[in-house]
This record gives structure tokens, sequence and C-alpha cells, in this order.
């Protein structure tokens, strides 16, 4: 089948922008094409787990992996160390983390802000698309959680779906009083533009920078805060308290590779997702440190996960050329009326639907031979970018100046060549289970964010990330706040690292792998000579 | 795999003497040979300003500073890391700011040197996007907030402007500010506002188990 495969340059001689391509009726039954071609459905990638709050339950292998790891540390680590003390302690440093650490400081507690690189790095900064918000007069939030429901296949919470919603419109005044810029039109209503997969035009957004510009803005205003910033420093384990409340985490200070406790009254993970993870070999669209730390730190605290093995798969990520495989094309760009073709010029799918439908239906002209084949053994679909300057003259200059940049990058024209796509690992469904406040199952412990699950079910739809984090971050950051008039704990430690360690040989795991993570396997981090303090644990 | 495209160049990065295809970032490039790297890296795509790097090419003296995961390795490269980022020594907070008839003299007394500009040009010639930060700089020191801003609409924060600026003016903060204030003291979408109040009136609300 391989060899009716058109090839990169023979596709791209044949390729003409046209004005009209009419979709050929569909015919698929969603379902059956998930089932057959998403990458969550292949039955070799899941496992069960043995140990911890979800034993028994089905998880993807390489997250199992991770989650049923030895810890990093042990009590001798930790002796003579320095000891700090704070009121909220927010790991990580992208929108979330953020939003939690402004709205904390601002109601009077005193925050730190640890993260693992620097503060900023993160996800948010990379996300084009924009947020969602019910603003127009078409829509409703009630349409917002239909849509967000549905896309999810019915399996998001729905008292944090109807919250969330709610949140939106106040989450724009706030990013607007934050400083963050939004397009507007002429009269200075803000524009909004569709999500694939919703029912009315609920995107806000600036550029194709939105993330860009939402966190240059928070990181300035949590710059000028009175939270203390904490850069470099990931977090490799969190602690307890004698009631087993989280109490606190030990960073590992990447300039000075010492170990350092900080004890908090209440502590917020906000450390994002797991695309470096590379699940089922996938390039990813995700930043440099997402490598899923918030789950096993949380998981090893006994904190309940959710949807496992749920994991999305950006259905435009680039596929050529090879260096920049798995780099992101906003979906914006197909919102804006862009088609997919395959290798015969052919439109295959309404390039509209949830993105786990359009990804499956591109994996399946690949499977089925329909794809386009390029010199180092990828593959792909086009993303027809001069039909839509065809049909909308200047539209990728106003509207997608990174795309553009991208095409610098890879040597290519957007206006006159399309670009070859390939679905690129792009966002962790579930996560840690949260309530309305963002707590988790162990009192003192807070997730927000993409390291969160249960608001997107099986599958998220363009725009409800960046509005999740702010939603969930303020409410977080609020509720944690107000846990420092509690008294403090007697006793902190690691002490459940024990109980890890015998749960661990009595389910008869190897316990020659260490987590979290903290950088992806490429940066070699683990044989670095700089981090001694981080080795001494490391296999012999 | 087709070999034709395995030809390699010689750098040297942080110290170290590596090959690699030209095809890779001075960050891929240094994995690559096999050498671990994790402080300075970040998006790997051009947008957070993690990656400041110094580069001389070969055969020339000029030294610039570069975002790492966009520059391409090249033979008789060298390049050396800039890990961790200074941070500016301006502060300020919107909400002191009580009055926007007041901001051009509150922007003087948070940015006291922005005044001080020897148009010297080191701002623009380093910034990786191409923005002209000098001209960004004259305008909000004019107080010409919302056009400064717009030069600064690819900014990505990466402090190389900074580094290159003898009077410490920090023009990314600059922008910043005259971004940020624009959205702060001119941002008043109607249609964001009505929905605000339909919302605080109770008149929309969620029906969690309605039927679709």
């Amino acid at each position: 089948m391989s060899n009716s495969r058109v090839s990169y340059d023979e596709a791209l001689a044949a390729y003409r922008p046209l004005a009209e391509r009419p979709l050929q009726e569909q015919h698929d039954d969603v379902d059956a094409l998930l089932r057959a071609y998403h990458p969550d459905y292949r039955a070799d990638t899941m496992t069960t787990l043995k140990v911890g709050p979800n034993s028994g339950e089905p998880c993807h292998r390489q997250l199992a992996e991770v989650l049923q790891a030895d810890a990093r540390i042990d009590d001798a680590d930790l002796a003579g160390g320095a000891i700090v003390e704070t009121d909220v302690l927010v790991i990580g440093g992208g929108g979330a983390g953020c939003a939690a650490a402004l709205v904390a400081a601002v109601a009077g507690a005193k925050v730190i802000l640890a993260t693992k690189l620097r503060l900023g790095d993160s996800n948010t900064v990379m996300a084009e698309g924009g947020i969602q918000a019910s603003i127009d007069k078409s829509d409703t939030p009630q349409m917002h959680y239909d849509d967000t429901l549905r896309a999810g296949h019915h399996l998001g919470e729905k008292r944090l779906v109807s919250q969330m919603v709610m949140d939106g419109p106040d989450v724009i005044r706030w990013l607007i009083q934050q400083g963050m810029q939004f397009d507007m039109d002429e009269f200075g209503d803000l524009l909004t533009r569709r999500a694939g997969g919703t029912s009315a035009n609920r995107v806000c957004f600036y550029r194709d920078y939105t993330g860009l510009e939402m966190m240059r803005v928070l990181r300035e205003a949590v710059q000028n805060s009175d939270a203390e910033v904490w850069e470099y420093s990931p977090v490799v384990e969190l602690m307890i308290n004698e009631a087993g409340h989280c109490a606190g985490a030990v960073i590992s200070n990447l300039k000075d590779c010492r170990y350092v406790q900080i004890i908090a009254k209440s502590v917020i993970i906000a450390t994002g997702g797991i695309g470096r993870m590379h699940l089922n070999g996938f390039p990813t669209s995700n930043h440099f440190g997402a490598t899923g730390d918030g789950l096993v730190l949380a998981y090893r605290l006994g904190a309940k996960l959710r949807d496992l093995d749920s994991f999305q798969y950006h259905p435009t990520g680039l596929a050529h050329p090879h260096h920049l495989a798995g780099t992101l094309i906003t979906e914006g760009v197909r919102s804006a009326g862009t088609w997919l073709l395959n290798g015969k010029g052919e439109r295959f799918v309404d390039e509209l639907k949830p993105r786990d439908v359009v990804a499956a239906a591109i994996l399946k002209e690949c499977a089925e031979g329909r794809g386009v084949q390029t010199s180092d053994g990828g593959q792909g679909v086009w993303l027809d970018t001069p039909g839509l300057e065809l049909r909308n003259p200047g539209i990728l200059k106003q509207r997608f100046p990174k795309l553009l940049h991208l095409g610098k990058k890879a040597g290519i024209d957007p206006h006159i060549s399309p670009l070859l796509i390939y679905p690129t690992l792009h966002y962790q469904n579930g996560g840690v289970a949260i309530s309305e406040h963002g707590e988790t199952t162990v009192p003192g412990l807070y997730c927000v964010g993409e390291a969160s699950g249960g608001i997107h079910g099986r599958n998220r739809i363009m725009g409800n990330a960046l509005l999740e984090i702010i939603s969930f971050g303020r409410r977080a950051g609020a509720h944690a706040a107000e846990r420092r008039h509690g008294k403090g704990h007697k006793r902190t430690s690691i002490d459940h690292l024990s109980r890890l360690r015998r749960e661990l040989t009595i389910s008869d795991m190897p316990m020659e792998q260490k987590s979290p993570m903290l950088f992806p396997s490429c940066a070699k981090f683990d044989t670095d000579v700089d981090y001694e303090g981080l080795r001494r644990n490391r296999r012999k | 795999m087709n070999n034709e495209s395995q030809q390699v160049v010689n750098a040297v990065i942080d110290g170290k003497a590596i090959q690699a295809p030209p095809s890779l970032s001075v960050i891929q490039a240094l994995w690559h040979a096999g050498y671990p790297r994790v402080k300075g890296v970040g998006c790997l795509e051009g947008v957070c300003g993690s990656c400041r790097v110094l580069v001389r090419r070969k055969d020339e003296s000029a030294v610039n500073i570069e975002l790492g995961c966009q520059t391409l390795v090249e033979e008789g490269m060298q390049v050396m890391f800039l890990v961790f980022p200074n941070p500016t020594h301006h502060h300020y907070r919107l909400s002191h700011i009580q009055n926007s008839w007041d901001l051009h003299a509150q922007f003087h007394r948070i940015f006291p040197e922005a005044a001080n500009c020897r148009h010297c040009g080191g701002c623009t010639r380093g910034c990786p996007k191409g923005i002209d930060v000098e001209k960004g700089v004259e305008l909000a020191s004019a107080g010409r907030f919302k056009e400064a801003g717009e030069l600064f609409v690819e900014c990505i924060m990466c402090n190389i402007c900074m580094t290159g600026c003898a009077e410490e003016i920090a023009p990314n903060h600059v922008g910043l500010f005259a971004r940020r204030v624009t959205a702060y003291f001119h941002s008043r979408p109607s249609n964001l506002i009505h929905r605000l109040e339909q919302i605080r009136k109770g008149e929309l609300r969620i029906e969690e188990d309605k039927d679709e």
C-alpha cells in the first residue's frame, strides 16, 4: 500500500490553490473512526496501575512508568539543608501558576513561586489560538458549557465546567486589568473566532500570539508583586505533615545544586503537561519542561488522578522539514477557513470537527496510503494555506504572523506552498482530580491548569486551556491564601516515601527509574556532571 | 534515512568541540554531540526568550547575542550560553497609577533612564525579532504609549536589548509598560461589559442537566 503514496516533491508539483474544493459527504461513524485510528485506543500502549490511589485503573504505559518509579531523594539528602517557610507555595511558572501567585499575594499571603526553569517558561507562552469566553451576542455560557461537555464526550465534571464557563467573561476582564491586549474591532469590541467543534464565535485572541501576550503580561505582573520567584528550582518531592496533609516541597536548586525545603501551609501544583514524554513516539508541540512532574508529585502524596489514558494529539503539527517536526500550527488557521488536503488534493474531513476527530481522520488518510511521504520517512497531509490566502487576500500577514515566521524557518512560504502537517502530542486531557477550588484529595494540596483533570473529558476544544488556567488559577490562589490563618505544621517530612518504596517492592516494580523526570531525555540531565546532588541516588 | 544529508559541521559550543548536521539549532547540536544541556532551554520555538547565546561566526570578530533555538549551527561557529537573565531594577504596579492623565509623568518616574537614550542603536541591532526598539523607547518617552506598544507586538522578553543598553533603560520593559497601560486604561470592550452585567444580574445561568 505504501507504494501508492505520493512523495513530497510530486505532491507539491501537482498542488494548485483553488477557490473551491467541496467536501465529499462523510459517512464515517465518529466513534468507529476514533476507535480505529486515535492513538488513545491502541491497546498495546495501556497498562493497569499497581501502586497508589489509582491502583487497578488503566493508564498509559509510559506515564505508569514514572508514576510507579522510585523517588529522587531520601532523608539523608535533606540533612543540614536550608529550610524556608511560606504561606503558599506555587509550583510552576506558567499562566496558571502566575494567576494563582498573583491572587494569593494580593489576598495578603506570603507566596513563593518555584519554577523549574525561568518564570514564564511554559506551554502558555506557546498557545496561539486564543481563550474562550462567552461574550458574543449570539453566544451564551450555556452553549459554551454544552460545547465543552460534548467535545469531551460527556466525561467532563459538570460542576467544574459550568463554573469555568461562567468565569469566562470575568477572566478576560481580569487579564485586561493585568495589562493584556486583545484584538478588537473599530468600536473597541472584542473580536471572537470560532473553535473546532463549537457552536458560536467564542475565542478571544491577540493575533496568533495570545499566549505570548498573556505570559509576558503575567510574568511582569508577578515580578512586580509581593510574590517571591525562585527560578531554576524544580521540585523533586512534596512533603507531608503529621496528619498526612501536604506541608511543602523539596526543591533542587539548579544554580548551586542544593536541596531546600519550603514549608508551606498550602501548595499549588501548576506544572503543566506531559508532551516531552513523547507518548507513543509522537512528536510534541510542548515546551521543554512539559515532563509530567506534577502528576508524579501529587500521586506519591496520595492524590487521586483521573483520565490517565486520554491525551490530545493536535491535528496540525508541522511534518516537514524534519528538524521542526511537531511544531504547532494554531487551530486558528483552520478556524479562519483553511482546508486539509490528502496526497490527491482532496478534502477528507470537516476541518472544524473536534481535534480528536480531525487528528484521527489524518491518521486514517496516512494509514490508508493517501498521505504525502517525506524523504526522511515521515508523512502527513497538506494544510492548504495558499487556498485560504486566495479566498482572503492578506489574511496570513494580518492574522498569522507567527505562522509566517515558522514558514521562514522552514524555508516554505505559506502564501505559495501548502504546509505538510501530521498530528502532534499536544495536551494531557486528564490529570489530578480537583474540586471547584482546585483542591486535590490531599488536604493542603491544590492543582490547577493542564496538570489537573476533569474539565475536558477525553478531548479539549481550542481556547479552553487558557481559560482554565486563569479561572482555576485565580480560584485556587484565593482559596489557598485563606489557609494562611490555619495553624502551622507540627512536623514535616518525606515519610510518605517509605510507604511508596514498600508498595513498589511488594508490587515487584523495578526500582531503577527515578522520577519526577524533570527534563526530557534528549537533554541528558541525569548524566550531567553539573548536578551531582541529583545524581546521588542514580542506579549504580 | 538517506545518507546524502548526513554532512556535518564543526563548531565550539560552551567550550566543547562538537560535530553536528547543519540543520540543527545550536541547542540540538549540543545534544546531538552527547552533551547535556537544560539551563537556558525553553520553548524551542523562539517565543520564550530563554536560550540567549553569544555567537561568533567563522572569520568574524563581532560577537552577537542570539536565541539558541533559532540559530542553526555553522562551520567554525563559537557559541556560549548566557544562562541567568538579568532582572530589571524597574518596579511599578498598574494599580498605583491612579489617573491616566498622570501616565506620562509616572512613566518618567518609573523609567527615569528612558529620556537619556543616546540613540546608539544597540537595542535595535540586538533584537532577534527585528523590533525597532530604539524608536519604541523614543515614542514611550514622548508619552505615545499606544504607538510604542504596537512596535513590541513580537517581543519575547529575552532581555537582549537590556544587555545592549549602556543607559540601563530596559527597553523591553518600557515596551511592555506601554502595552500594559494601553490595555489597563483604554480597553473597555462594550460587548464584554454587557456580558458581565448580564451575569451580574443573574440573567445567564447554566442548567447542568439540560438535555441537548
